[in-house]
């Protein structure tokens, strides 16, 4: 079994999700289980970095769309920024009109 | 036109990968992009804008076949035509599993907000608008044909 391709970090009241390598439709359940977790637990701030992340499908895109739906619509006020998106994974993000709303 | 590559792999998610990878270096034989690390070839490298339009969208058919046509199962296989001609590239999958209905895929929502972001339904949408073309025959065999060509790039799709 590989290694989850992300990392959670938590600082303070900041959860730092790190996403690596390809996310998608074989990785992107096992996230969207941590997900969950992170949403669970309701943190006021919540940091989605993309910059070690080099593939993305459309699996994964829903995965981080349930994090930033569930993040912003939870009712606690809670934030989310989904950062440092490149190459591949920004191309997909602006083909699907997310860019703008990600602020990416 | 070249000799096609040609690959028969299991349709099931769990040789995606081996199929991407092929893909990717086919997609580098046309664009003749340059890697991020010469000397590791098994990197997975896809920046160049090419390779990322044929990369994301022949991942996002497999994953249609191995869902819709084989149903999760471990009942068929899929059939890769894999063709790299000089300014373009041509990939066939077959599957003799269910037919799929591309009429019956929904357009994404003209404006997005918080609250229309999709979380499903993007996969066809991201295949064909990252392509020249794309045509899909209902069989037995089913078989989508994609087609990407050097020439044009989708918007987009880019270094950062």
């Amino acid at each position: 079994m590989s290694k989850p391709p992300f990392e959670v970090q938590r600082i303070n009241n900041e959860t730092r999700l790190i996403v690596r390598g390809s996310l998608d439709i074989n990785s992107a359940p096992v996230l969207a289980e941590e997900i969950d977790r992170i949403i669970a637990a309701k943190p006021p701030r919540v940091v989605a970095d993309l910059s070690e992340l080099d593939l993305i499908d459309s699996s994964g895109v829903a995965a981080l769309v349930k994090l930033y739906k569930g993040i912003r619509n939870g009712g606690w006020g809670g934030a989310i920024e989904i950062q440092n998106a490149r190459d591949q994974p920004l191309a997909i993000f602006k083909l699907l009109r997310m860019d703008k709303v990600f602020n990416l | 036109m070249a000799a096609p590559i040609r690959l028969t792999v299991p349709g099931t998610l769990r040789y995606r990968p081996i199929a991407v990878r092929v893909v990717a270096e086919a997609a580098r034989l046309v664009s003749e992009s340059a890697r991020v690390d010469p000397n590791d070839p098994l990197v997975l490298d896809v920046r160049d804008p090419f390779d990322t339009s044929v990369v994301s969208a022949f991942m996002e058919i497999f994953n249609n076949i191995a869902i819709h046509a084989y149903q999760r199962s471990e009942s068929g296989m899929i059939e890769l035509s894999i063709t790299p001609a000089d300014r373009e590239l041509v990939i066939e999958l077959r599957d003799n599993g269910r037919p799929f209905s591309l009429e019956g895929v929904s357009p994404l929502p003209s404006a997005l907000d918080d609250d229309s972001l999709p979380e499903g339904g993007m996969g066809i949408h991201i295949a064909k608008t990252m392509l020249d073309e794309m045509t899909y025959e209902p069989g037995p065999p089913n078989l989508w044909r994609l087609c990407k060509r050097l020439s044009t790039q989708p918007t987009g799709a880019g270094r950062s």
